[in-house]
């Protein structure tokens, strides 16, 4: 039988301080490990993208606060086939608009594929570097995306949009880690 | 021990010649092998800090069957919240069938769902009791798995019924793709 042992010690009599592993049940243990935790183990790891439909207001909807000039938004309209269209807006104002053309990437992972817009991702993340009104790391406020589709639309290509759209990172307070510039509301009309 | 001579054998005549070959590893090679047990042992002490470093105790997060998650790039981690599948042909919550896409996609115009709402407005009904007279506000978080061809009027019907079930705040859920830098 397999054994370990480290010769020290134990002179005169005296109780020895060497112990010996027996190899075989730990390896047995060893493998057990191994068998569960792979068992166990999660591979495939999903994550989540936002889209909030809170609309904020004050308390009392009866009562007009400070009245403050709406925050820009900005719109993304994907209804048409060969463009998309960014457009600023302030309230009812539309401050800006852009067309970007609808280059469509897609990445072939075993039997599926995945829709991305990196042209649009790039307009995006520039739009906000030059209009974004909440850049500043101290700022707690998001700036809005709004996306508006049409019904046809398949889910793969909005999540392809809201992914372009997060594209933009910006600090947030102290932490370390960055945050999406945007918070994005998934239109329903 | 002491030698001794050996006694009688039965079976003598019996040559086994080829037995006592192999075992001694004369002549052919030999069927066992050496195993060095220092790195056998480095290796699966490697392999289980590995595991039990990836180990996640929370468990697997469920999925449908019929649905086939999009891919996205800028993500966030997945946290705990009702689960909404929609798929080809029903929706469902935690398990439970909650409406019907097809007859969403034959209307052709979006619309509340009324055993979703039903559903969700139970859940949040529920974690209000469970809450008791805490201040803890409810947290109005839904997570959607959708299938990626479902089309933008089913996922609008169930956005706009989950908004007025009291959960303004949804998720959709996607599989993660490797980042860029941009």
């Amino acid at each position: 039988m397999g054994g370990v042992n480290v010769e020290s010690g134990g002179k005169g009599g005296r109780r020895s301080v060497d112990s010996e592993i027996n190899m075989i049940p730990m390896i047995d243990l060893l493998i057990c490990c191994i068998s569960f935790l792979l068992i166990t183990a999660v591979w495939s790891t999903m994550s989540r993208m936002n889209a909030d439909a809170q609309v904020p207001g004050p308390p009392n909807p009866e009562k007009e606060l400070n009245p403050q000039p709406p925050d820009k938004m900005l719109h993304v309209e994907m209804r048409a086939d060969e463009k998309f269209t960014i457009i600023w807006k302030q309230g009812p104002t539309v401050v800006n608009s852009i067309d970007v053309p609808r280059h469509a990437v897609e990445i072939t992972e075993g039997a599926g594929t995945t829709i991305r817009y990196p042209d649009l991702a790039t307009k995006i993340n520039d739009e906000w570097k030059a209009n974004g009104s909440h850049r500043d790391s101290s700022d707690k406020k998001m700036d809005q995306a709004v996306l508006h589709t049409d019904n046809k639309t398949i889910f793969k290509e909005i999540i392809a949009v809201i992914d372009a759209i997060y594209t933009p990172k910006r600090d947030f307070g102290g932490a370390s880690k960055q945050v999406p510039a945007f918070n994005v509301t998934f239109a329903v009309n | 021990m002491a030698i001794h001579e050996p006694g009688r054998r039965l079976m003598h005549f019996v040559p086994l010649k080829f037995v006592q070959k192999r075992v001694t590893g004369g002549g052919g090679r030999a069927l066992a092998a050496a195993l060095n047990l220092t790195s056998m042992i480095d290796f699966l002490v490697t392999i289980v800090v590995f595991l039990l470093m990836s180990f996640s105790a929370s468990g697997e997060i469920p999925l449908d069957k019929n649905v086939k998650l999009p891919k996205a790039e800028n993500t966030i981690d997945m946290i705990d919240a009702p689960m909404i599948a929609i798929n080809g042909s029903q929706i469902i919550v935690d398990g439970t069938a909650a409406g019907s896409t097809r007859a969403i996609e034959e209307a052709g115009r979006m619309q509340r769902i009324d055993e979703l709402f039903n559903i969700l407005k139970s859940k949040r009904e529920l974690w209000k009791a469970i809450q008791g007279g805490s201040n803890k506000p409810f947290p109005g978080v839904c997570v959607l798995q959708v299938d990626e061809k479902v089309a933008a009027l089913v996922v609008k019907s169930v956005f706009q019924t989950a908004a007025f079930a009291g959960y303004p705040n949804v998720s959709f859920m996607v599989g993660q793709l490797p980042r860029h830098e941009h």
